[in-house]
């Protein structure tokens, strides 16, 4: 795996405000930076620039870098990012089977049902793969959408607040979950809740009105 | 005054009573029911017992023999085929690469303003406007001549309309691809688009595949009714077709409304009418054997996690499309308001060498009398509608009706030709065609369905928090509907009475069949005067056909903003007196 680089990332509403200036990081692989702030500090416009998807109204500018591949220019579905949001996005006309085949990449018919049906019993899912996704409980959709990402293949993982629409008693076991699954990628959490963050990860505080940052490590897990 | 105080304490008494109270209302529900649904069965049976000859005093014979032994009868049913069949696959074609191409750009802000007038411009005015356009001697080809062309007169080497129906499926085509894509930007909200572009591209699939596997699959159920409406629209059109048709063989629909009109070819026309109803199922059939194969394909794809590339083009093509429609509407438009100011437009000049404003004034019995007849149908079915629909849903509301969206649907799908032809034998035999009110009604089954539609949604969802606020302040049941639901819901009010008045100004067969003649309206004027009349009172007719429901929407946008601009403006006066004392 290789290390999440971003430089000189500059952020501007379209009002002219600006949201982050010349800020700067590096992810290894296997280490967590957390991105906190409050509410509108620009957070979420930071993961959204990574992966490409962000406002073209929001005026951006700054490289990204996986390893020795820069990816400013490459297309969001070409950046190999994993990206885990709020809520989960299980599509709801695929069952979980589905949903978990649409993540995976290439493989022949039976090699793709055979990792899908590892996925699901290594996420404490066995035997759903052909349940409705609406009938799974908050925890359970949570994994499967994570399993999801993480059958895609992706070279770094985005976390945007994954956690903050789960019960306090599933949190704990989402986030367990979570970081082993991402033991082996550089990830990108962004959190309101310090509970959230495990101990080992770096936090980057996104202040108010504009955080400049020249360098700043996330260290392994 | 001792029994006029009795009298109305009994009446007070009675209809305070809930047995009473309740009776009453599923009474109502029950005539708005039978109103709605007696003229579609007794439409249909009108249809359907001439057809098999059993009302021998209106035809006489089996009208299936009749018909099918009519030499044109399998030309025109292959071309009615061929033209709504053709013209439905490409408005699903152009409105899904539109959403995929062109979603969230702006374009698709741009689309999203001009959309509306089109779709509120009947059908008939934008044939004229396209027929203005594409024929011979039409825009397009003055544009380019004589300097590209070399022509100094108009070709005679191809005609409009054309044999092959191609001028009627680009003219269905420009009209109904608004309306569907209407309707499905209208159900994107709910279907979380952006987080679903988002997820599925940062899972390594292309934006088109995100659509094609996570967008459109969940968009089609709900469009697939407007998909159908449209589809037995397409086949069974009769203003459109007489104007942008073939005429030599015509469509079925155009076939059968010569037959209607021949007293001994009565039992032809229900025959063909029910067989032309009986394509439209047929068809709907194919559309859902349709649905299952290419939903079983689509489910294989998905898993397959083939990614695909290579946007760039198709985009570029979508873009294409959709500017190449905005364009022909609105030339198609334009050109019916400088044709109806025309003295002198010789060929090949690119515009107008005089202009004047006779073709408005020397023929006003052409054209505001037609006008205002319009107009009074379309206000009066306006009310009606509204009324209506207001009562149901308070009905809903109250648990009294069930909600019967499907009803609603019914006039739409069901092919006017099949539907009319039974009703006007009806009204025949009732003696009540040809009377103002009978057009009314049939106008108001029209437009009812568009009406419930689009203020169900709105009523439905309005929090019933703000009646009960209302009612703990004292207000009853009527203070309630009028001081706070109404105002509340005023927008989508002024949206349906404007759908109304459009749908009601755009009846042509309706009119002329239940009206027997004796109505003129704008779009009987205009189909029927179409070839007869100088070209530049047609384009005068078509204008004002499509500037009473274009002037309908305007209020309907201006009304609400205006209101609100008033109470902000009271709100800030109220606001400044203290500070200026």
């Amino acid at each position: 795996m290789l290390p999440l680089r971003v430089e000189n990332l500059n952020l501007y509403l379209p009002t002219g405000q600006c949201l982050v200036e010349n800020l700067s990081f590096t992810i290894e692989p296997g280490s967590v930076l957390a991105l906190m702030g409050p509410s509108g500090s620009g957070k979420s416009s930071i993961l959204s620039w990574l992966t490409g998807t962000s406002d073209d109204r929001i005026r951006a500018s700054g490289d990204v870098w996986l390893g020795d591949q820069l990816l400013s220019h490459v297309s969001t579905e070409n950046r190999r990012f994993g990206l885990m949001l709020q809520q989960d996005y299980l599509f709801p006309h695929m069952s979980v089977g589905d949903n978990l085949h649409f993540g995976l990449r290439g493989g022949s018919r039976q090699s793709r049902k055979d990792r899908v049906r590892q996925s699901l019993v290594d996420a404490g899912l066995a035997g759903m793969e052909h349940r409705d996704p609406a009938t799974l409980s908050g925890g359970q959709r949570a994994r499967v959408s994570l399993v999801r990402t993480l059958l895609s293949d992706p070279q770094a993982l985005l976390l945007d607040e994954p956690f903050s629409g789960l019960d306090t008693a599933l949190r704990e076991q989402i986030r367990r979950f979570t970081w082993q699954a991402a033991v082996e990628l550089p990830v990108l959490l962004v959190t309101h809740d310090v509970a959230d963050i495990p101990p080992e990860a770096r936090v980057l505080t996104i202040g108010e009105p504009c955080t400049s940052v020249d360098s700043l490590t996330a260290q392994p897990i | 005054m001792h029994l006029d105080a009795c009298v109305s304490h009994c009446a007070k008494l009675q209809i305070e009573s809930p047995i009473v109270k309740r009776t009453v209302l599923f009474g109502l529900m029950y005539v708005l029911v039978v109103l709605f649904l007696l003229p579609i069965i007794l439409g249909v049976m009108g249809t359907v017992l001439p057809a098999f000859g059993l009302i021998s005093s209106i035809a006489s014979g089996s009208g299936f023999d009749a018909v099918v032994s009519d030499p044109r009868f399998s030309s025109a049913l292959a071309l009615s085929l061929r033209t709504g069949v053709v013209a439905t696959v490409l408005v699903l074609a152009t409105t899904l690469l539109t959403l995929v191409c062109v979603h969230d750009t702006r374009l698709w802000r741009l689309l999203g303003a001009s959309l509306a007038p089109v779709l509120a411009v009947p059908h008939a005015a934008i044939a004229v406007g396209l027929l203005f356009l594409i024929s011979p001697s039409g825009a397009l080809v003055r544009l380019v001549s004589p300097e590209l062309t070399g022509l100094t007169r108009p070709p005679t080497d191809w005609v409009v309309p054309d044999a092959g129906g191609w001028s009627l499926i680009i003219g269905l085509v420009i009209k109904e691809t608004p309306f569907l894509l209407l309707a499905a930007a209208a159900q994107l909200s709910a279907l979380n688009v952006d987080a679903s572009l988002r997820i599925g591209r940062t899972l390594g699939y292309s934006p088109a595949r995100c659509w094609s596997r996570l967008i459109l699959p969940r968009l089609y159920p709900r469009i697939r009714l407007t998909l159908l409406i449209i589809l037995a629209f397409n086949l069974t059109v009769v203003d459109t077709a007489l104007l942008l048709g073939p005429g030599s063989p015509p469509t079925l629909s155009v076939m059968l409304m010569a037959l209607v009109n021949d007293p001994d070819s009565r039992a032809a026309a229900s025959g063909g009418a029910i067989l032309l109803a009986a394509m439209v199922v047929a068809c709907f059939f194919i559309v859902w054997l349709l649905e299952k194969g290419i939903g079983k394909v689509a489910v294989a794809r998905r898993r397959s996690g083939a990614r695909g590339k290579g946007f760039g083009f198709f985009r570029f093509a979508g873009k294409g499309v959709v500017l190449g429609l905005l364009f022909t509407c609105i030339a198609s438009l334009l050109l019916l308001l400088v044709w109806s100011f025309t003295r002198r437009w010789r060929f090949p000049d690119a515009m107008p060498s005089e202009w004047t404003i006779q073709n408005w004034t020397s023929r006003g019995d052409v054209l505001f009398q037609p006008a205002w007849t319009t107009l009074s149908i379309a206000l009066t079915v306006m009310a009606l509608a509204i009324g209506s629909a207001i009562i149901w849903l308070e009905l809903e509301r109250h648990r009294i009706a069930p909600k019967l969206d499907g009803m609603w649907f019914l006039p739409l799908l069901i092919p006017q030709v099949s539907l009319l032809f039974g009703w006007q034998a009806v009204a025949l035999w009732c003696g009540i065609d040809g009377l103002w009110s009978t057009v009314v009604y049939t106008h108001w089954l029209y437009a009812l369905p568009y009406v419930v539609l689009i203020l169900a949604v709105a009523w439905r969802e309005l929090d019933p928090l703000w009646g009960h606020a209302a009612h703990s302040l004292g207000a009853g049941y009527w203070k309630v509907l009028w001081k706070i639901r109404l105002p509340m819901l005023r927008r989508p009010l002024c949206q349906a009475a404007a759908v109304a008045v459009a749908v009601s100004v755009a009846q042509y067969l309706p009119t002329l069949l239940l009206g027997a003649g004796r109505h003129q309206t704008l779009a009987t004027e205009l189909v029927t005067s179409f070839g007869g009349v100088d070209r530049r009172v047609i384009a005068a007719l078509a204008v004002l056909q499509s500037l009473l429901p274009l002037v309908a929407f305007a209020l309907a946008l201006l009304y609400p903003r205006w209101r609100l601009i008033r109470l902000q403006t009271r709100a800030t006066a109220n606001t400044t007196v203290p500070v200026a004392l």
